[in-house]
Order: C-alpha cells, then sequence, then structure tokens
C-alpha cells in the first residue's frame, strides 16, 4: 500500500521538504518554551432545541495556563464541532504565543480558504491563544493591541423587543435612565423579489415608529437582514432618508458587492453589513470599493482577534467605521470587546440582548460570575484582569448539554418557495 | 458618489472621539520624553533618538527622522501621564506631530515588551518567522563603484542590494539612457551571479520611460523596480504595472492611505512604507491591507540602527513581510558610530537573512554616552 507520501510524489503535487519541516524545530530558538498539551470543544445548548449551541474551544498549554474560545456557528453546530478538532495538527504542540503564524497556517493550509464552518473554527482557536498570550504576558487583550480607546468601556446598542409605540416608550424610558444611547430594530416580514406598496408603506412606518417610539436623541439602527432583493432595499433606504437612522444593515444578501453598490449609492442613509464575512479577504471588496459605511464582521465566524483587528485596520484607512456583529454566546462577545477598545474606528458593538436581562444573560453570570455583555451608562465595561478576563469551569457547562445541531428558521412565501429572513 | 460623502459626513459626527482615553496613574504611565538629534559623520546621514521614561523608571527607544522642538514639546505633552500600553491611542493623538509619531509608537512598544518581558514581535502576535530577509542600498555613481559597493556589503552578509538609476540626460530618454541601465545591472551581475537586485528610480522617471526599462529589465527578473514614478497621479503610476511584468514598488513618501489607492489601480507589487514615517503599528495596518491583495511590505530604511530594530520586529510579527532595507556604511567611521549606539552589536546580516533581536521589548541596550558624543548641537 502506498503510503502518504509516495502517493504525493507520485502525483507531483509532494511539498517540499522545507515547507513539512515542523515549525517547533524551525523556531526552537526564538519562541517560548510553553508549548500546547490540550484541546477540547464543547457544544452547550442553552435549552434542548436551540438553534445556536454555543461552541466553545478551551486550549490548555504546559504552563498551566488555559484560553478559551468561542466557535459558535448557528444551524450548523456539529460541523463546526469537527472542524475545530481536524485542526489539532496546527495546535497540539505548538508555540500558543505564534498566533499570528498559527492563524496563516490554519487558514492558508485549508487551501479551500474559509467559508463559515472553517473560519468559525479558526475564530474559537484564535480567541483562546489571544486569551492564553494575554495571561502569559500579563495584560489583558485590549492593552496587547495598544487601547483602550475610551476608559470608560464599550458603546453598545441593544435589540428592540417589541414593536408597538407603548413597548418603544417603555424600553426608550430605561435607556435613558440607564445612559444607553442606541438601540436596532428590523422590519416585519419577508420581501419577494419586487414587492406591493402595501408591503413597502408597511417596512417604512415600522422604521417610522422606531422613530417615534425613541425620540430624536437615541441613534436606531435598523437590520433588514438581507431579507429584500436590491430593487426593494433601493426603495426603503430612499424613504428612510428623513429619520436620519445611524444605520440600514444588510439591504441585501451578503455574496454580490456591486449589488450593494447599488442601493449604498441611492441614499444618504449609511450602510452596515459584513456578519456573513470571513476574515480580511472577504471584506476587501468592499472595502476597495467604498460601499458601505460601516463594517459588522463577527469575531465568532472571521477569524477571531486576529481577523476582526486586521479589518478594522484595512476599513480605518477606508474611512468606514466598525461595529461589530455578536450574537452568540458571551466569549465571543467579551473577546469583541478587546478588539472594540483598541479599534480608532470604533462605532458601536451589539449584542442580541434587549434592554432588560434575559434567561440566558443569567446563564451567562452563573458561569462567568460578573454580568458578561451587559452595559453600564451605555458601554460595555472593560475586563481588568489579563487575557480575554474572565475564569470559567468547564464543570459548569456539563448543566447545558450538547442537545444536537439544530437548523436555523426556516420560512417560505406564501407561494411554498423559499424566503430569507 | 455624493450620497456617500454626505453619509460620510454625518458619520463622523455619530463617532466618539478618544480624547480621554489612555490617562494612567500607575508607574506605567509616561513621565518625559528625551531626543537627541544625531548626524553620521561620512554619510551625513541624520535621524533623531528619542527615549521615553516611565514614572517606574522603565525606559523606551524610538527613531524618528528630523523633529523640530515645537513638536517635541507639542508632543511630550500629549503623552505625559498616559498608560505606555495605549500606544494606538496615542498614535492618534499624535497626528499633530507627524515627525514624532512614529518613534513615540517604537519606544512605547519597547517598554510593553518588557513590563510583559517578552520581545515587541512576540507581544503583537508572533513570531511569524524566525529570521528575516534584508537588502541594503548600494552606494555610488559608476558602475565600478557600485560593484565596490556590493563587494563590501556581500562581505557583510548581504546578498540583496538596491541599485541607483544611472543620471539621466534629458526629461525623457531612448536607447541610451536603457543601455546604461541595463548595463550597469549587466556588471552587477557578473561580478555576483546570485545576488538579488531591486533598481530604484527615486521617483525620477516619467511613466514612459519607467514603461520602457521596465520591460527591458524583465529578462533580469530583478526582484522589484523602486518608485519608478511618482507616486502622487495613480494613473500614472500605474502605467509601469500595466505595460510590464516588472514588479513594482512604492511608498517611500507615501501616506497611509495612498496605498489603497496604489493598491486599488493595480500599480504596485511591494509596498515600501518607511519606519520613519509610520512606526511599528501603522506598518502593522498597511501590512494587514496589503494581505487580501496577495501582496506584501518590505520597508522603506534609510536612518539608524533603532528603527532596524523595530523593522525586524514588525516583519516577525506579520505575515505577510518580504524582505527589509537596512542601511550599511561602507565606511569605518559611519559603522563605528551606528556600533556604537548599543552596547551589545547591531543586528549581524548572514547570507542574506539577519536573526531576530533578542530580549525583552526591542531587545537594545541603547549608550546614551554614545548618544551624547555623537549628538549634534547648534553652533
Amino acid at each position: 500500500m502506498m503510503d502518504r507520501r509516495t502517493f504525493l510524489s507520485a502525483c507531483g503535487c509532494a511539498p517540499m521538504a522545507m515547507q513539512v519541516a515542523t515549525e517547533t524545530d524551525a523556531f526552537k530558538s526564538i519562541g517560548t518554551k510553553v508549548r500546547i498539551t490540550r484541546m477540547k470543544v464543547f457544544g452547550v445548548s442553552l435549552t434542548p432545541d436551540s438553534d445556536r449551541p454555543y461552541v466553545f474551544v478551551k486550549i490548555e498549554t504546559s504552563a498551566g495556563v488555559e484560553g478559551w474560545g468561542e466557535a459558535t456557528l448557528e444551524g450548523k453546530a456539529a460541523a463546526v464541532m469537527a472542524c475545530v478538532v481536524d485542526f489539532k495538527e496546527h495546535i497540539l504542540g505548538a508555540d500558543p504565543m505564534m498566533v499570528e503564524h498559527l492563524w496563516q497556517s490554519m487558514y492558508v493550509h485549508s487551501f479551500y480558504r474559509a467559508g463559515p464552518v472553517i473560519g468559525s473554527a479558526i475564530s474559537g482557536i484564535d480567541q483562546a491563544l489571544w486569551d492564553i498570550r494575554g495571561k502569559l504576558l500579563g495584560l489583558p487583550v485590549y492593552k496587547l493591541l495598544g487601547g483602550p480607546m475610551d476608559l470608560r468601556g464599550v458603546r453598545g446598542y441593544y435589540h428592540m423587543r417589541g414593536t408597538t409605540l407603548e413597548e418603544l416608550r417603555a424600553q426608550r424610558d430605561i435607556a435613558k435612565s440607564e445612559g444607553i444611547t442606541c438601540f436596532k430594530g428590523g422590519i416585519p416580514g419577508y420581501f419577494e423579489w419586487i414587492d406591493t406598496s402595501a408591503k413597502i408603506k408597511q417596512a417604512v412606518q415600522s422604521m417610522e415608529r422606531l422613530r417615534e417610539g425613541l425620540g430624536p436623541d437615541i441613534d436606531i439602527g435598523v437590520d433588514f437582514h438581507a431579507k429584500t432583493s436590491p430593487s426593494v432595499a433601493s426603495i426603503l433606504v430612499k424613504e428612510a432618508e428623513p429619520l436620519n437612522l445611524l444605520f440600514i444593515e444588510e439591504p441585501c444578501p451578503p455574496e454580490n458587492v456591486k449589488a450593494m453598490a447599488r442601493i449604498s449609492a441611492r441614499s444618504t442613509t449609511p450602510i452596515a453589513t459584513g456578519e456573513r464575512l470571513i476574515a480580511s479577504y472577504g471584506c476587501r471588496e468592499l472595502i476597495e470599493a467604498g460601499v458601505v459605511d460601516i463594517l459588522q464582521p463577527d469575531i465568532n465566524h472571521a477569524g477571531g482577534i486576529t481577523a476582526l483587528w486586521k479589518i478594522g485596520a484595512m476599513a480605518e484607512l477606508a474611512g468606514i467605521s466598525m461595529a461589530p456583529h455578536a450574537c452568540e454566546g458571551p466569549i465571543g462577545g467579551l473577546a469583541t470587546l478587546h478588539v472594540d477598545a483598541a479599534t480608532p474606528n470604533f462605532l458601536v458593538q451589539e449584542i442580541c440582548s434587549g434592554v432588560k436581562p434575559e434567561m440566558k444573560e443569567k446563564v451567562w453570570e452563573e458561569w462567568l460570575g460578573f454580568p458578561a455583555m451587559r452595559m453600564v451608562n451605555g458601554r460595555f465595561p472593560l475586563p481588568e484582569k489579563p487575557g480575554l478576563g474572565f475564569t470559567l469551569d468547564e464543570g459548569k457547562l456539563k448543566k447545558y448539554p450538547f442537545g444536537g445541531t439544530r437548523s436555523m428558521a426556516r420560512v417560505f412565501h406564501e407561494d411554498g418557495s423559499v424566503a430569507e429572513w | 458618489m455624493n450620497a456617500l460623502l454626505l453619509r460620510r459626513a454625518r458619520l463622523a459626527g455619530a463617532q466618539t472621539v478618544a480624547t480621554q482615553a489612555g490617562s494612567d496613574p500607575s508607574s506605567a504611565a509616561i513621565a518625559d520624553v528625551k531626543l537627541w538629534r544625531l548626524r553620521e559623520p561620512i554619510s551625513r546621514r541624520v535621524y533623531s533618538v528619542i527615549r521615553i521614561r516611565t514614572r517606574g523608571g522603565l525606559l523606551g527607544f524610538g527613531e524618528a527622522g528630523a523633529v523640530s522642538s515645537e513638536e517635541l514639546v507639542r508632543g511630550s505633552q500629549i503623552v505625559q501621564g498616559k498608560a505606555v500600553t495605549s500606544f494606538e491611542v496615542l498614535d492618534r493623538q499624535l497626528t499633530v506631530t507627524p515627525n514624532l509619531q512614529p518613534a513615540i509608537n517604537m519606544a512605547l512598544l519597547d517598554i510593553v515588551g518588557k513590563i510583559a518581558n517578552a520581545p515587541v514581535y512576540q507581544v503583537l502576535g508572533g513570531p511569524t518567522r524566525h529570521k528575516a530577509r534584508v537588502i541594503t542600498m548600494l552606494e555610488g555613481a559608476t558602475d565600478a563603484e557600485l560593484v565596490a559597493s556590493m563587494k563590501s556589503a556581500s562581505a557583510a552578509g548581504y546578498r540583496a542590494f538596491i541599485v541607483p538609476l544611472p543620471t539621466a540626460q534629458w526629461r525623457n530618454n531612448g536607447k541610451q539612457f536603457t543601455d546604461a541601465v541595463t548595463n550597469r545591472l549587466k556588471a552587477l551581475r557578473a561580478e555576483s551571479p546570485n545576488a538579488d537586485f531591486v533598481l530604484d528610480a527615486a521617483a525620477k522617471l516619467t511613466a514612459g520611460d519607467a514603461g520602457m526599462i521596465a520591460a527591458a529589465l524583465e529578462p533580469f527578473h530583478i526582484l522589484w523596480f523602486d518608485e519608478p514614478t511618482p507616486d502622487w497621479n495613480r494613473k500614472v503610476a500605474a502605467r509601469v504595472s500595466q505595460e510590464t511584468v516588472t514588479p513594482v514598488g512604492f511608498g517611500r513618501t507615501a501616506r497611509a492611505g495612498d496605498f489603497q489607492e496604489l493598491l486599488r489601480e493595480q500599480a504596485i507589487d511591494v509596498l515600501r512604507p518607511g519606519l520613519q514615517q509610520h512606526g511599528i503599528s501603522r506598518l502593522r495596518r498597511l501590512a494587514a491591507l496589503a494581505e487580501p491583495y496577495y501582496t506584501a511590505i518590505a520597508p522603506f530604511h534609510d536612518g539608524g540602527p533603532i528603527a532596524t530594530v523595530a523593522a525586524l520586529h514588525m516583519a516577525a510579527s506579520v505575515p505577510n513581510f518580504f524582505i527589509q532595507q537596512i542601511p550599511h556604511a561602507n565606511n569605518e567611521k559611519d559603522r563605528a558610530m551606528r556600533a556604537q549606539l548599543f552596547k551589545r552589536p547591531e543586528v549581524m546580516v548572514k547570507d542574506g537573512f539577519t536573526s531576530l533581536p533578542s530580549g525583552p521589548g526591542l531587545g537594545i541596550q541603547v549608550d546614551e554616552d554614545a548618544l551624547m558624543r555623537y549628538e549634534e548641537r547648534p553652533a
């Protein structure tokens, strides 16, 4: 039987000997003596039928220091857990300080580059490595990155819960008393390729109601969630102009930059996008073409701290602001705060929670011992401790066993055809 | 796109400004900034060394080009009392002192590394490599002088050389000048068949001449053609790489934002921003910008030994570094000065590469007595 190397030589695609030499040999004289001894991956379902079980990565080292990261990928939990395990050859035995080198190896040597599954797996590992780096160097990650830009913390926004004027006003009152400066809402229903006057009016009225309920001095983002085609979105962004929204998010799906550009050119309302894009490679065309005003990469998918920082650096040179997406668990949420705090072109940080704490946030507090991702005076406080700034006992996760992968919502139009949500 | 500009303006108002960040009551706060202005005895190269001291007594060193006294006073006021770890914050606040800002960035990272007890490249996520490829500029006006300069630099371990252009007689030139360029490279390659070359036009050519020479050099496989034309007109700069496949480098006088345009215009194969112009942090940002264009950074440097060391830390912290320009003095006096600034020897070059600096921070021990010896005082 042919072994792998013989097979590769036979087909003329053997990697050169120089390239297969292990990093550990080549870097022996300059790296640290610390080695990664173990990598564990946890699937954590807050409810048995959760569509987004958290995927947590824990990396242990010979120095006794451990790091946590998050690789949650909504609707594809088992795939990303398997992908994390697939990276064990890159990670086990490596010097955990060499995060950029390991990132490159995971991305480039994956050959097909990274989509959301590989991107999320890299993200979880990368965050855990940064957690370890910070702990070994004795500094919180945002200080390693040269921050904080604002000592008071990181400006954030909650999601609107409810759509009636009474509900909106009640949330505005809480927000004002707590110093919260920004909210995000959506538009109702699903949209056809071209839509009716009734649907368009309904969407515009829902945006007008957000402004009416929240008043003139709270910033409002509206998430179209890629439900709308460029044709429909163009009308909506135009008609929303008088509302002076902070941004309109994902006015069309993410694959076609020119389609996004068409919408963007038709309105003065800032356009935001990016939660489904992977690495700086995935954002390059948008940034280069100056299509959007705000980028919203997700630290759990884009490639962790390393990738989010690079996207921010590219965006800064193009006058684009950063408003990272975060709709998964608390580890990615806390990790993203570190990058935000060191990003000069940072605008605002999302958290998919309401102004009143919800069930998941009680669990997060139970795990981490503090109200993670809850704002104080409109800002997420910055951790003081080295690394990502928290400790997590893996035993506490046992109460929420992995309930298996669950699909995200599947929605359909009146005629049964597939709709975006 | 007018709509876009309007939106940008509105968005600018929505952003929080990092004005009050960075104040730090701890011992890691900046106490003072000191500056020495140096001049090399033979090359007459001028650079400034700055030293930041923390309240706890830690020292960090950085290098700048020429810095005015007004700039030093203003920059010192901005950074005093601020945390050394807030180097990105201070980078933005020091845009009003652009000559000082890169040196402050190096000095702050030197101190952060000392606090973390790690080399700067490790603080920044490296190492991404265990040695760094280097190149040096040849000195001389004639082919024979350049060959002699190459022999001296080869003996010092260099294997890649930046070659200046012969002097052009006219604004636009034909065969005679193209032959002079190719003959110069032939003479150097005959002397050293395995060496690699960069041709430096120092932005002196028209796009027409640059294209003609780049085409003539295609069979030579030079590493790249540096600053073939001025870079301020992107369309003109882009012509060289449209017409030929000789790789093109730009950047020693470019502002950070210019690189995005050069990449967008597909005008650039190698980013050449300088250490004294950008510091470590901004070079890292430019490397991040270049990465998704499958393009590398090869920082320009024609200054002193501190920024040389800073460059190596940058090189070992990014994936898409190609080669670092290091000044090599052909004469004893300049060499002696550069060596004396450090208590340990300057970077050693071997077979075209240097090893990475070791020790916490930048890994250098600056001899302040030597700084005083070489300080240029007003007459």
